[in-house]
């Protein structure tokens, strides 16, 4: 009744207030539906990722394209944070560090895959490659949106990639592209989870003002 | 002094009588019955082509003295195949488990190592008390991109064989079946069956990996199946069932993103409500359900008196006899 007037105006009011255009009303409320739409995909973006990975590893020919390859990491520099965690730690993320996590990880990956698509060999694997960088950048942005929705900060920008050095010889770069599709396919397996907890978390009715944030 | 040999089939096994010179007198026994010369060449006891039939105890004595010079236990057996290694994980995400079983069996006594490695760590595989031949791993380290590498080694006194299967986390996930399916008619509706289960309880953490379901069902006299997928919440509603016609509802389980459906759970029957019937006729129709094949999905006639849960043959006589007699008497009112 008279409260729901109430809430109304003050959503009008805030959101036409210029010095906040960030507060959006209707983006809180439908974090829940953010989240549902994050998740659905990373699950689109996986199903995408066995074609594309099936078709690059053909490319880079054996061993890479053999199902039982399983090559030692070797000690270089990470590029991309990995999606290996310790069970209880994972459990024990605040949604703001699981969403930082998955931000942090996807906005690397897109990075080295943009990088990937230059060299690529056939035409059909760079149109593969661009489609695939698309839609990656798309769960870039919707995570983004979720963490804004819920007053999170966005984590600073990934720092430029050439902080390792390129690889010396043509095998030992395979095996970067190897494993970089292998943290990226691991990375959707886990953001899947990631993100059903979010889920479970933060039920879609839910609307939180968070007018500290805003510097009121 | 008694020992334990190990021979393979089909080998020829030469018994020497211990310290006994070839040329003394002896006499070989097979679990207590004498053998007979022909096997002996001097004090050697000589087995052709052995058989797993000619496992027992073999005693040889000095001819005349009747002294026990020397006793074996030959087992006769085969060297192991390759074992057949199979790892699962129906608890994801706490572990998973390995068991494995001999393709043929060997005879003789087996030995089984089993070794996990994941990337550069040797991981321990506790060993079950039961079933046997299987062993658990618990998981340090969650969504990880090494694969894990399991070898198992079985060893017998006649040689060994080994196998190994490699395999990423997410790959051996396969929940155990939905538990206590329950399926039921609904009051006043002849189409509809309401099914309800639960998660399997060893999956351990529903809430973070929730599962999803597949649920199959179908009358008993098609072979037909159908099927529906849901992702969400423990039971459904059948609302195309045809009347009166017992079904038989099966439920599988998958984690809703990664791995493989479980088995099918233990199949449950339920047959729709069916309205009980207005009019008496004064005519007991007593018609027995059958269960052999039928044709037609008509709907049984509604002047059917007999309970339709009832068994087949004389059951059902019994219980319309009952109902004869309510019918009798109402139609006695009648005259």
């Amino acid at each position: 009744g008279d409260s729901w007037g109430i809430f109304t105006f003050l959503c009008a009011a805030l959101c036409n207030l210029p010095a906040l255009p960030a507060l959006n009303c209707t983006e809180e409320l439908g974090a829940g539906q953010s989240i549902q739409k994050t998740y659905d995909l990373t699950r689109y973006l996986e199903h995408q990722l066995r074609t594309l990975a099936g078709t690059y590893l053909n490319y880079l020919g054996p061993p890479f394209n053999e199902p039982d390859f399983n090559p030692p990491r070797l000690a270089r520099v990470e590029r991309v944070p990995s999606a290996t965690v310790d069970l209880d730690l994972w459990r024990g993320l605040t949604d703001n560090a699981r969403l930082a996590a998955n931000y942090r990880a996807y906005s690397r990956l897109l990075c080295y895959l943009r990088a990937l698509d230059g060299q690529a060999g056939t035409a059909e694997l760079r149109h593969r490659l661009g489609h695939f960088c698309s839609s990656l950048q798309g769960l870039v942005l919707s995570i983004a949106g979720v963490m804004s929705s819920l007053g999170y900060p966005l984590p600073a920008g990934p720092p430029a990639p050439p902080g390792t050095p390129v690889a010396s010889n043509d095998f030992l770069k395979k095996m970067d592209d190897f494993w970089l599709l292998k943290e990226l396919q691991t990375w959707l397996w886990r953001s899947a989870k990631d993100f059903n907890r979010l889920k479970k978390k933060v039920p879609p009715a839910v609307v939180t003002l968070r007018l500290e944030a805003r510097g009121f | 002094d008694s020992h334990i040999q190990y021979e393979r089939v089909g080998a020829d096994v030469t018994m020497k009588c211990g310290s006994m010179d070839w040329d003394a007198a002896v006499t070989w026994t097979a679990n207590g019955t004498d053998i007979d010369e022909s096997h002996l060449n001097g004090s050697y006891l000589i087995l052709k082509k052995v058989d797993l039939t000619q496992s027992g105890q073999y005693s040889c004595y000095e001819g005349s003295s009747w002294h026990l010079k020397y006793q074996t236990y030959l087992r006769v057996g085969t060297p192991p195949k390759e074992p057949v290694l199979m790892c699962r994980s129906n608890n994801y995400p706490k572990g998973f488990y390995c068991s494995w079983h001999l393709p043929t069996p060997t005879y003789i006594p087996n030995s089984f190592n089993i070794s996990v490695i994941h990337g550069t760590r040797e991981m321990v595989c506790e060993k079950d008390v039961f079933p046997k031949n299987r062993c658990h791993i618990r998981y340090l380290q969650l969504f990880s991109t090494v694969k894990y590498k399991v070898t198992l080694t079985v060893t017998n006194a006649l040689g060994k064989n080994s196998t190994t299967v490699t395999f990423d986390e997410f790959a051996i996930v396969k929940p155990d079946p939905p538990e206590s399916v329950v399926a039921k008619p609904v009051p006043n509706n002849p189409r509809r069956l309401e099914v309800s289960w639960q998660n399997p309880s060893s999956w351990p953490d529903p809430e973070s990996f929730p599962l999803k379901f597949f649920l199959r069902y179908r009358p008993l006299i098609l072979d037909q199946w159908q099927h529906v997928e849901l992702s969400d919440g423990t039971s459904h509603t059948i609302t195309d069932a045809y009347a009166g016609k017992e079904y038989i509802i099966q439920v599988a389980a998958k984690d809703n993103d990664i791995g493989t459906w479980s088995d099918w759970s233990v199949a449950v029957h339920a047959t729709p409500w069916t309205e009980e019937p207005k009019h008496l006729t004064t005519e007991a129709q007593v018609t027995e359900t059958t269960s052999a094949s039928t044709s037609s999905f008509m709907p049984p006639p509604t002047t059917k008196i007999c309970d339709k849960g009832a068994v087949v043959g004389s059951g059902a006589v019994a219980v319309c006899w009952t109902a004869g007699l309510v019918l009798a008497a109402y139609g006695v009112l009648f005259i």
